[in-house]
């Protein structure tokens, strides 16, 4: 009995080798595959690299070219645009499908699986798919003449004016299923006794939207917040695929601008900074927010 | 963003300890036939050209090369894409593969200057490659050490490409000159066809830097281009201008759907009549169907001033080899072989024929085009590569984010020239 005391004790006091061993060994590794990466992503943004000789030690020289850089000022400009489009759009839209497809009714899961279904198809697919429908005889022109509005048609990827919106589309087709089945979920936990209360009170719906189901959706709003700030600053894959950041640069983001500086132009040293910024952004965005949140809740 | 680099890193990583494990494998499995007189397994030729039958020709070749006995070889076909952003990766590496394709000229000697490729002078001493023309082993010298560094096996030439039986309904001829080009070109959109296809849309926007380098050949003279593309001259000189005023007459007559399609849609477009005529290299034949191969033409872009000495532009594919390969001897036996009148023979009867083999004994594919090709080139006093070859590939981005402008927005061509001078001098200091 002693011994048993005396082994559980030395247990609440030491870690057991197994125990650090499965702590240390994934730090490690990420250590190694991550943090060490990033570290070095931070020091080439100090650097002029063009990916075969020594790098060349430029101290904030990539950052001060930035300042005066009219593609750079265009890619920020657009990823807050983006940020603000794509996000604000597939969070109402997540939501308002959510509140459509929230009652059990029948056939109710057709329409969740249907709006779901963009969402388990890669990006890269899903802009092979849009990249044919707004091609200059593709299908959306086609409609547009089929239905009698003939002068609108486009080349709508090609034409400075409309590629950054019509890049934005296909990505809101895919996020908005997979933010409403975040917004279904929360939808799902929050207790039918408040609305049967609020009904006795006689609350109209809106009422009841406003003063129940939004509040009760708070701790939902957090994750769907972080993962429409980094889905968006993330965003390259849709881009890419469908116009490289063109045309001149009118619907380049600072992903598009990032990955071309540094493996197309190869300035990996100006690429590294780029990555820094946006990095800068994604961190304080969500840093900002959660700290707030948390604020809140305590 | 750093995720994004952080996982293209563990990419790299993880492929370099594959590849590392490879290598160890390697040494383990290859070390009796070492002893027999191999050094280190076969050789690895990393190969870009990932087209079908490209591709199979490749293999082929491949095949060919390990009957024969002696140092054996190994292909690996990357996407183009991929290929061109991991070069300076490969090259860099302690475990390169052996052999790469990929061009001659300013493009392999950013690669020679850092010392990156295998000296080759001792095979183009060989008879393989001793009755290269003096062209082709000036295109092969690398400036700053002198020596050979690239075996080159085949080039391929652009023209204005046309349908002869559709010429022939519309009743039009092959222009001589520029003014009979560009009456061509009023009588096509009289006929409400789209006189000149493009194709520099998705992800082909580098087609249009064809028009650039034409114009300027026929306007300043290749000298001159050379220069502009090595950052001798500036993008907004007067010269340079000059161009933009000739572009400015054709222009009107180019398919509004250009900037907006890729080259292989321009090339349906093109065999389907609804654009005339396309400045474009042979390689769009790889995507054109076998039956209508026999009714496509040519003609020569045409001469704008008959003052300046005529050239044209024939791009050079072949082969370097990384100066870090552990397997020396395999490499040069490989491109030696490569260089061979019997494997150029052997590329071209499985790929599409329309490239010209660069060995002086090895027959072409004979085609009526192929023999009007050759002749093109041959006459010409001066050859040029083409944009990205003649500079580097890091410039192209910035032609092709101008030339896209300009042809959507001529009128702001001094804006856009102000800007492309202003990128293009971040890629010359780097």
């Amino acid at each position: 009995m002693a011994l048993i005391g005396s082994t559980r004790r030395s247990r609440a006091t030491r870690v057991p080798p197994v125990v650090l061993a499965f702590v240390l060994i994934p730090l490690l590794a990420e250590a190694f595959w991550v943090f060490w990466p990033a570290l070095q992503g931070f020091y080439l943004s100090l650097t002029s690299w063009d990916g075969l000789g020594a790098p060349k030690f430029v101290g904030l020289g990539n950052f001060s070219e930035m300042l005066h850089d009219e593609v750079f000022r265009t890619a920020a400009i657009n990823t807050v645009l983006w940020l603000l489009l794509f996000g604000g759009l597939s969070a109402g839209l997540g939501l308002g499908a959510a509140l459509l497809l929230q009652q059990e009714r029948r056939g109710i899961g057709f329409y969740r699986a249907a709006l779901f279904l963009p969402v388990v198809f890669s990006l890269v697919a899903t802009a092979l798919v849009w990249q044919a429908m707004y091609q200059p005889d593709g299908l959306i022109n086609n409609v547009l003449e089929a239905v009698g509005l003939g002068s609108w048609k486009h080349a709508w990827l090609a034409d400075q004016d409309t590629a950054f919106y019509a890049v934005i589309v296909p990505a809101l087709w895919r996020q908005v299923g997979y933010v409403m089945v975040l917004y279904l979920a929360g939808l799902k936990g929050i207790d039918p006794a408040l609305y049967e209360a609020a009904k006795v009170d006689g609350a109209t719906p809106l009422q009841q939207f406003r003063h129940i189901t939004l509040p009760q959706l708070r701790s939902v709003n957090a994750v769907v917040l972080s993962v429409i700030v980094i889905d968006s600053l993330r965003s390259f894959d849709v881009v890419w695929a469908l116009t490289r950041g063109g045309p001149y640069h009118s619907s380049e983001l600072l992903s598009t601008y990032m990955y071309s500086t540094a493996f197309q132009s190869l300035r990996l040293g100006y690429g590294s900074a780029l990555a820094v910024v946006i990095f800068v952004l994604a961190f304080g965005v969500i840093a900002s927010y959660l700290v707030r949140a948390f604020r809140e809740a305590d | 963003m750093t995720a994004f680099n952080a996982s293209r890193r563990r990419f790299l990583a993880v492929s370099g300890a594959v590849g590392a494990g490879a290598l160890l494998s390697s040494c383990v499995t290859q070390s009796p036939s070492a002893s027999g007189g191999k050094s280190g397994g076969p050789v690895t030729l990393q190969s870009n050209l990932s087209s079908p039958q490209a591709k199979t020709s490749m293999q082929q070749l491949v095949a060919a090369f390990n009957k024969r006995g002696g140092a054996e070889a190994e292909l690996n076909t990357v996407a183009s894409e991929t290929f061109r952003t991991q070069l300076p990766t490969y090259l860099t590496s302690a475990t390169p593969p052996d052999i790469y394709t990929w061009y001659p000229g300013s493009v392999a000697e950013s690669y020679a200057k850092k010392d990156l490729l295998l000296d080759l002078d001792d095979i183009w001493g060989k008879p393989e490659l001793s009755g290269y023309t003096d062209a082709l082993k000036k295109l092969c010298t690398s400036a700053s050490s002198g020596k050979k560094v690239f075996v080159p096996t085949s080039y391929y030439w652009w023209g204005m490409f046309y349908r002869k039986s559709n010429f022939a309904k519309w009743g039009v001829q092959e222009p001589k000159n520029w003014d009979e080009f560009l009456d061509l070109c009023d009588k096509l959109k009289s006929k409400g066809v789209a006189p000149i296809g493009l194709g520099a849309g998705g992800d082909t926007p580098w087609v249009a830097s064809a028009w650039f380098d034409y114009l300027n050949i026929r306007v300043n003279g290749a000298t001159y281009h050379r220069e502009l593309l090595a950052g001798q001259h500036r993008f907004d000189d007067p010269e340079v201008r000059k161009v933009f005023d000739t572009w400015d007459q054709a222009r009107p007559f180019f398919d509004p759907n250009g900037t907006a399609i890729p080259f292989q849609d321009a090339t349906t477009a093109l065999l389907q009549g609804r654009t005339g005529m396309m400045l474009i290299g042979t390689f769009f034949a790889d995507a054109a169907p076998k039956d209508a191969l026999g009714d496509i033409d040519f003609f020569q872009f045409p001469i704008i001033d008959p003052k300046v000495p005529v050239a044209e532009e024939a791009p050079t594919d072949g082969y370097f080899a990384s100066a870090r390969s552990k397997r020396a001897d395999g490499v040069k036996e490989l491109l030696s072989y490569l260089a061979t009148a019997e494997a150029q023979e052997l590329y071209l009867k499985n790929s599409s024929g329309t490239a010209l083999p660069t060995h002086p004994d090895a027959k072409d594919a004979g085609t009526p085009l192929v023999v009007k090709g050759r002749k093109l080139i041959e006459s010409a006093a001066d050859v040029t590569q083409f944009f990205n070859r003649d500079s580097s590939d890091a410039l192209q981005p910035t032609a092709d984010t101008a030339l896209v402008h300009y042809l959507a927005k001529p009128k702001e061509i001094g804006s856009i020239l102000t800007t492309w001078q202003r990128s293009a001098q971040k890629i010359w200091s780097q």
